[in-house]
């Protein structure tokens, strides 16, 4: 059996990608379509960003299927397809990756809210985790990676339905703001606290994502180091998007920006890097250069 | 006990997100015959904006936010239709549509915003996500609303935001109302390079926007 991606870890710093969503719209997706569609729909242009990706130096790509839950899929009428979308996200990333490269399932939040604050029982987000899990694990994924939680319980919720669909690892990370007393989830989970409460209930891998640039991922990753054995995966944004003279969009924080905080996330503990919001290819070539020299020095 | 004592509770009932507790001083004031704008203004506000720097500090998060929102709307279930009967609609901020734009069905944030902005004293019609920009106008042109909120959680579909404002020059009612923006990709500076009025980093934020610019500030 060949090596796993946790293995990989434990030898030297894994790189993930960058952003999926924004790939594909500049490959055409339009306003209000769920990017999961092109799963089927468009599978070359979901399988080029893939591969522009593995391209790059990812080790590890993360399928598009951050918005297959079937609750999530519900408020464009294709809960039903939850399955079949997932197993071709898994499939398509599966075929883009070169040997010795590695496909993490995405798994994003349900966009509702637990009882009291919202409709959703923890019985309804197990179940649509494991739906979408049983999809992802079908098509081959080596992980899961639940992604970008805001709250513990949800994120909590995944794990025990991607653990009820299959043995695979399951890696988790949530976002979180930074406040002068610590990071917090917008449902006030702090992030030590998080990670330990993640790995208590059988994560293999924890970390946060989006939200903050690498400057302020790097104190989160130190927040989190003590409060767990687990590897740390840090997957900043390129900060927050603004409007250029021209009116189109970018986000703030430049490649070269972007990339100097790097080398202290490694050191502040995460054996997993990756990018989030903002970043591309060509961040992540970027980041591949940079690991590499810490590697070395 | 004393009036200043009854609002004490009122506004620690919010803080503490009792909603029980919030309706059953709101119908025991209004047995009594409280001066109804004195128990909203010196009872049930302060403890919303106590919730709000709560919020701004860090100590709050939003369960927190949630739960003191709901405790608001209970009190105030009860205290509307008596203060509406004696012609106090003063007390209210006024009428705000609010929605989630065109092609973005991600509505936990405007949620937030429309929840805290009722809890505020203002009457909120909520046209859900993925809302047509011409449903926006139409809305605010029926109910006679002070304020249209534009939430978006894409960088895509926050375009749509420019594209409501560039709808009311059309039809020359952009000076009938105030535009609010939100969402995790706006920004000050998206809000002023698109003619927005304001934009608000945070519900609690879009509370004190909303109410400083329909003048209750």
């Amino acid at each position: 059996m060949r090596a796993s991606l946790l293995d990989l870890a434990r030898t030297r710093t894994v790189l993930f990608d960058g952003a999926m969503g924004t790939e594909l719209m500049a490959r055409g997706l339009g306003l209000g379509v769920p990017p999961e569609l092109w799963n089927v729909e468009r599978p070359e242009a979901v399988r080029e960003v893939h591969a522009a990706y593995f391209a790059a130096g990812s080790d590890v790509v993360s399928t598009n299927s951050f918005g297959a839950t079937p609750i999530k899929l519900a408020a464009h009428g294709l809960a039903a397809r939850a399955f079949e979308l997932n197993r071709a996200a898994a499939r398509l990333a599966r075929e883009a990756a070169p040997a010795g490269r590695f496909v993490a399932g995405s798994m994003g939040p349900t966009g509702k809210f637990l009882k009291p604050q919202g409709p959703a029982t923890e019985e309804d987000l197990i179940a649509s985790f494991a739906e979408q899990a049983r999809g992802l694990a079908e098509g081959g994924v080596d992980v899961f990676i639940i992604e970008t939680q805001y709250d513990l319980r949800e994120a909590l919720a995944a794990v025990r339905g991607a653990r009820a669909a299959s043995d695979r690892p399951v890696f988790v990370t949530m976002t979180f703001n930074a406040f002068p007393r610590g990071y917090f989830t917008i449902m006030g989970n702090p992030a030590p606290r998080a990670v330990a409460e993640l790995e208590k209930a059988g994560a293999a891998a924890v970390g946060a994502n989006c939200t903050l640039t690498t400057a302020e991922m790097a104190g989160c990753i130190r927040a989190m180091r003590p409060a767990t054995a687990l590897p740390l995966i840090a997957q900043a944004n390129a900060g927050q998007p603004e409007v250029t003279p021209e009116g189109g969009l970018r986000y703030a924080q430049s490649i070269e920006d972007y990339v100097r905080s790097v080398p202290e996330i490694v050191q502040a503990g995460a054996a997993f890097i990756g990018g989030c919001c903002g970043t591309t290819p060509d961040y992540i070539r970027a980041m591949a250069r940079t690991i590499r020299q810490e590697v070395k020095a | 006990m004393t009036k200043t004592e009854i609002y004490a509770r009122m506004s620690a009932a919010i803080v503490a997100g009792d909603r029980d507790e919030a309706r059953r001083l709101a119908e025991d004031a209004l047995r009594s015959g409280f001066d109804l704008i004195d128990v909203v203004e010196q009872g049930y506000l302060p403890g919303i904006q106590k919730v709000g720097e709560l919020w701004e500090q860090g100590e709050y998060f939003l369960p927190e936010l949630i739960s003191s929102a709901e405790a608001m709307k209970a009190a105030m279930a009860v205290l509307e239709p008596a203060l509406n009967r004696q012609g106090s609609g003063a007390v209210m901020g006024g009428k705000v549509v609010i929605g989630t734009v065109e092609g973005d069905i991600h509505d936990i944030g405007k949620n937030l915003v429309a929840s805290m902005l009722q809890a505020g004293g203002f009457e909120v019609f909520d046209l859900g996500a993925d809302v047509k920009m011409e449903r926006f106008i139409d809305k605010a042109e029926e109910v006679g609303a002070a304020l249209i909120c534009l939430s978006a959680l894409l960088t895509t579909t926050m375009m749509n935001q420019r594209r409501l404002i560039g709808l009311l020059r059309d039809k020359g009612l952009r000076d009938k109302y105030k535009v609010l923006v939100g969402g995790a990709p706006a920004t000050r500076k998206w809000a002023e390079e698109i003619g927005a009025d304001g934009y608000a980093e945070n519900a609690v934020a879009a509370v004190k926007l909303a109410k400083a610019l329909v003048g209750r500030a």
